[in-house]
Order: structure tokens, then C-alpha cells, then sequence
């Protein structure tokens, strides 16, 4: 068996009974990335020789019985929107293409008490707006089930990284389901924890009201244990909570809603088919199952594409030419900044800093932000009415399989329609998990997502580890070991 | 809600300077993206509510004690910059 197709805690007990030492775990790593980079570029820059002492100092805590930590000598990949202190955070934009961080990331800060091993920077949308990391300034990532596709976004790199195995696991980060549609893609568990319990100190804010770091991993046990490293309230993120987790059941006692809304239009007959599998699954282990209506739903794309480019256009409002990141040259400040802005930014990022831009602008903010607040609110009430009646919510994770690379680039329209099942938890702060469940006819994953209410992220790990133990998706990526 | 827009204002407001060729292919995008989000004008709310949150899980937002917390150092704070001098950023001028 190779090492790096384990999970975690499988790892972890090689390396306890001293079967397998971190630092060989380290190379085979490296070695599946030499595999594989060329083809699919899921990393911006790689870690290697920096980090291997690191990984001879957790061979030797081992080899002593000294070490205390499920992820010690874990290698994971980072997505290049969190800062690593020393090291390039580049937001696959140009405008930062020679940023190095002065700091680390909470999230960062918590892997390192942990011992973990970083084994680079991974690909992405720039400043993390796309759904298919073809937004990159510096190259698209590929699907590693097929390189014609592409492998989701904007935590593309991170998720072809783990499916290629050149990671053990990684973090990526989730506005609309910027996790959780490249692990749909990709074959992997994608998990966005709910809003608040993991900081966002340090990662490079896109929409502050919706980004939430987490997991991109094998197995729903990984992401449990990954979630549990990085997650609990810092006085450095305001918005970070107190992670008080509410015990609801995972057997069968509990009660299953599919969302209706999530099962019509648009949404192909492969994708409804896997919640269907997953559903006469757990009817016949004794779920109680009902379908739901939560009309509002069908307004997601409306209320993201206002309230997450007006976020935007504020948080990039920090990208000047002044402090850090690019400049280029102009005869006053203003110039210097608009011109700055105009070679910096990507395409999509100038959109929706110009769609927000117009949605704050005096004279349109209550037609178009304060709606969507508005509407926000009612999806929030509307998910904790729901919440009253069933225990968790089953919905494919994305309308499709992955798409072909270039398919959507020249309708931004068409691209955000794939987002139409994974923003809904955004909005409404819930946690939300994609399980891989099978493959389509082109041979490309296909998963169902979980959603529950508001800091259930246990139970929602444990009921999706039932779902995973019972579909039993042992699909993996052939070509890059 | 209406769509008209005036891209060189709205590219103003956002400080990007936007080339003739860009501002047409982002005034069609932005069009289009516009009307699809113009079907929030026929929600009937149920929600009376009129306060803005920010909070998703509609925490409570407290200030912080000013206090002295360990933070970056000066010259970390200003190890990016793109031009400084004396420990200061240095800029063009804001006005000719």
C-alpha cells in the first residue's frame, strides 16, 4: 500500500509503530508531485528542501514515543490566499505576485503547534473568485481525474493536490463553495466548517460575511481532525465564535430533508442521482427522509452576486500601490493607484469590484445590497425554520461533473450558475460538507452535499462519515503514484 | 431596479483604470449579471426586519480593550512596501 493513498489516522499509526517514518512520507510526497505538477500545476511554489529538517525532527519525536499530535509529520498544502510568515501568499494575482507574509495565519499558527509538515502553496481563482481556477495569473490547475476538465475552484490546487496525491490534505477556503465544489470535482471530502469557528486571521479577505477556511481531504475523519486543529474563537478575527458544538443525532433517530429546490432545473439527472442513491441508503438503515421546500433558495446567485462583489470592492479597496503588492507609476497618488489597480487585477476581479462598487454607489445601495441583505436575512430565517423539522439537509454539491477547461470562461453568468447548490450555507453561516459518492459516464466524481444547522459541525462529520461508510467511494485518480 | 450605469463613473469610483476595449466587455458582463440579480425586486419578504447584520450567526460585535497587543514590528510592517524611505511609504504626490 502506498503511504500516501492513507488517511490521517492510519498514518499516524504507521508512524507510531515506527513502520513508516514522516520524513519517508515527506519524499513520497514530493516525489507524486514530480509526477505530477507538470501536467496539472496544483502548486504555485513547493516547500521541499526548507521543510526537511522539519520532518527529521518529527521522525525523531516519533522514534523517542514522544510525539503527542495526530498530525505530526502530516504533509499538508495551503491555498496561496493564507499567509505562511516568510513565505510568498501571492493570491494567484499579479498584484502580489511578490508579496512574502511578515505573519503567520492562525490557522497557520495551530498547524505549527501541531508539527504539521507545509509542502507548498497551492493554485487559485485570483483572490479566490471562480469557481474553475482558469482566474489564475500564473496558469490554470487541471483535473486530475482527466485533464481536460477542469478541477473546480477556487480551491482548485489544493484539491488536485490531495487527488494527486502530492498532499496529504489541505486547507482551502470557501466563500460560495470554493471548497466544496473542487472536492466534488476531485473526488474528495471538502468541508466548510460554519462561519466563525475557525479564524480568518490571515487569509487574505475576498467577502469578510462569508469566507470560512477548512478542509480538502480523503476521508471525513481527515477534515474532522483537520477542523479540530484549526478551529476556536481568536480575539484577532472579531467575527470568530466560541466553538460550542450542539450535540444532534447521526443514527437513524435523526431526520433526513432533501431540498426541492436543489433537485429541479438545472440540475442534471447524474447529480440528482447520487442524492437519490444516498437517500434509499439511509431509508433503508431506518432514516426518516422528507423533501423540503426553501423557496428562497432559487435567489441565491442574486443575493451572493451583490452582497459578495460589494464585500470585495471594499476589502480591495487595501490594494493602492502604498503598503505592499504592485505598483505601477503615475503622476499623482490617483493615478498611481488607478493605474496600479488596472494592471494588478484579472479580468473577473475587476468585475465584481465594478459590480459592487456599483451596488454600494449612492443612490443604488438600498435597490441592490440592502435587498440582498434583506433577502439574506429571510434564507437565515428560512434554513432555522427548517432546521426544526429535519436534522440535516441532502443536496447534490454541484449541478454537474466537472466542466471542460475553457467551457465557461467567456460567460461569467454560466460559470456562477455552479455555484447555485454550495452558496446557501454561505449565506446562511451553516456548516456544509461534500461527500464523493461516484462517478459520472465520462468516469469524473460526483458527490452530495450536507448542510446542518449552525455549529453541528461534529455531528454533521459523524453523520457524513455514516453516508461515506455506506457508499463505500473508493475511486482514485490513476496515473500520478 | 434599473440597470442604467455609467461604467467610467462606476470604474472611477473603484480607481481602476479601464481600457476603451474593457469598458465594453465589462458594461455587456456587468448588464447581464445585473438583470439576472434584478429577480430579487419580486421577493415578497416575509422578514420585517429592517436592521442590517453582519453577522451570519448574528453575533454580538464587542470592542476590543485599548490595549498594547503584540503586533508586527515596525520594519515587518513595511518590509513590502513598493517604495519607502526612513521607515516612511513613499507616494507621487496628490496633487500636481
Amino acid at each position: 500500500m502506498d503511504a500516501s493513498n492513507l488517511s490521517i489516522r492510519e498514518i499516524n499509526s504507521l508512524f507510531t509503530k515506527k513502520e513508516l517514518k514522516p520524513s519517508e512520507l515527506y519524499s513520497k510526497v514530493f516525489e507524486n508531485a514530480a509526477n505530477s505538477e507538470a501536467a496539472l500545476h496544483a502548486h504555485l511554489t513547493l516547500f521541499e528542501e526548507e521543510n526537511i529538517k522539519k520532518a527529521t525532527e518529527s521522525d525523531k519525536r516519533f522514534s523517542n514515543g514522544e510525539s503527542t499530535s495526530l498530525l505530526d509529520g502530516i504533509p499538508i498544502a495551503i491555498k496561496d490566499n493564507i499567509n505562511i510568515k516568510n513565505y510568498k501568499t501571492t493570491c494567484s494575482s499579479k498584484m502580489l505576485s511578490n508579496y512574502t507574509s511578515p505573519y503567520d495565519a492562525t490557522v497557520i499558527e495551530k498547524l505549527k503547534e501541531q508539527n504539521t509538515l507545509f509542502t507548498g502553496k497551492t493554485n487559485l481563482d485570483e483572490f479566490a473568485m471562480g469557481s474553475s481556477t482558469e482566474n489564475s495569473a500564473f496558469g490554470l490547475t487541471k483535473n486530475p481525474w482527466n485533464t481536460d476538465y477542469v478541477p473546480g475552484g477556487s480551491s482548485g490546487g489544493s484539491a488536485a493536490s490531495v487527488g494527486a496525491r502530492s498532499s496529504i490534505a489541505a486547507l482551502g477556503s470557501d466563500t460560495g463553495g470554493s471548497i466544496r465544489q473542487p472536492a466534488s470535482f476531485c473526488g474528495l471530502v471538502g468541508f466548510k466548517p460554519t462561519y466563525g469557528t475557525v479564524s480568518r486571521f490571515g487569509l487574505v479577505a475576498f467577502a469578510s460575511s462569508l469566507d470560512q477556511i477548512g478542509p480538502i481531504t480523503k476521508t471525513v475523519d481527515d477534515s474532522r481532525i483537520i477542523f479540530s486543529s484549526i478551529s476556536g474563537e481568536d480575539s484577532r478575527d472579531a467575527t470568530s465564535v466560541i466553538n460550542n458544538q450542539l450535540d444532534i443525532p447521526s443514527d437513524n433517530t435523526a431526520t433526513i430533508g432533501v431540498i426541492k429546490e436543489l433537485m429541479e432545473d438545472g440540475i442534471s439527472d447524474e447529480a440528482k442521482n447520487e442524492v437519490n442513491k444516498v437517500v434509499q441508503i439511509l431509508k433503508s438503515k431506518g432514516y426518516k427522509v422528507k423533501e423540503i421546500s426553501i423557496p428562497v433558495i432559487k435567489l441565491s446567485i442574486s443575493i451572493y452576486y451583490l452582497i459578495a462583489p460589494a464585500e470585495c470592492s471594499a476589502n480591495l479597496a487595501r490594494f493602492d500601490g502604498v503598503r505592499y503588492g504592485l505598483r505601477v507609476d503615475g503622476n499623482t497618488s490617483y493615478e498611481m493607484m488607478e493605474n496600479t489597480r488596472a494592471e494588478g487585477f484579472g479580468a473577473e476581479v475587476k468585475r465584481r469590484i465594478l459590480l459592487g462598487t456599483y451596488a454600494l454607489s449612492a443612490g443604488y445601495y438600498d435597490e441592490y445590497y440592502g435587498k440582498a441583505l434583506l433577502a439574506r436575512k429571510e434564507m437565515i430565517d428560512e434554513f432555522a425554520k427548517t432546521f426544526k423539522d429535519v436534522d440535516y439537509l441532502i443536496s447534490p454539491t454541484t449541478p454537474t461533473q466537472a466542466f471542460k477547461s475553457g467551457e465557461k470562461t467567456s460567460n461569467p453568468l454560466e460559470m456562477y450558475m455552479s455555484d447555485l447548490c454550495t452558496i446557501p450555507a454561505n449565506l446562511a453561516g451553516l456548516p456544509a460538507i461534500s461527500i464523493p459518492t461516484g462517478l459520472s459516464k465520462d468516469e469524473l466524481p460526483l458527490g452530495v452535499q450536507v448542510m446542518s444547522k449552525p455549529l453541528s459541525d461534529n455531528s454533521l462529520l459523524d453523520f457524513s462519515e455514516i453516508i461515506e461508510n455506506e457508499v463505500q467511494f473508493d475511486g482514485q485518480p490513476k496515473g500520478w503514484l | 431596479m434599473s440597470n442604467e450605469f455609467n461604467i467610467k463613473n462606476i470604474a472611477k469610483l473603484a480607481s481602476i483604470n479601464l481600457s476603451e476595449e474593457e469598458q465594453d466587455s465589462l458594461s455587456n458582463d456587468l448588464s447581464i449579471i445585473l438583470e439576472h440579480v434584478n429577480a430579487l425586486s419580486d421577493l415578497k419578504l416575509n422578514s420585517q426586519q429592517q436592521e442590517i447584520f453582519i453577522h451570519p450567526l448574528e453575533k454580538e460585535l464587542e470592542l476590543q480593550e485599548d490595549e498594547v497587543v503584540e503586533s508586527l514590528t515596525h520594519d515587518e510592517a513595511i518590509s513590502n512596501a513598493p517604495e519607502s524611505k526612513d521607515g516612511k511609504f513613499v507616494v507621487p504626490p496628490s496633487m500636481e
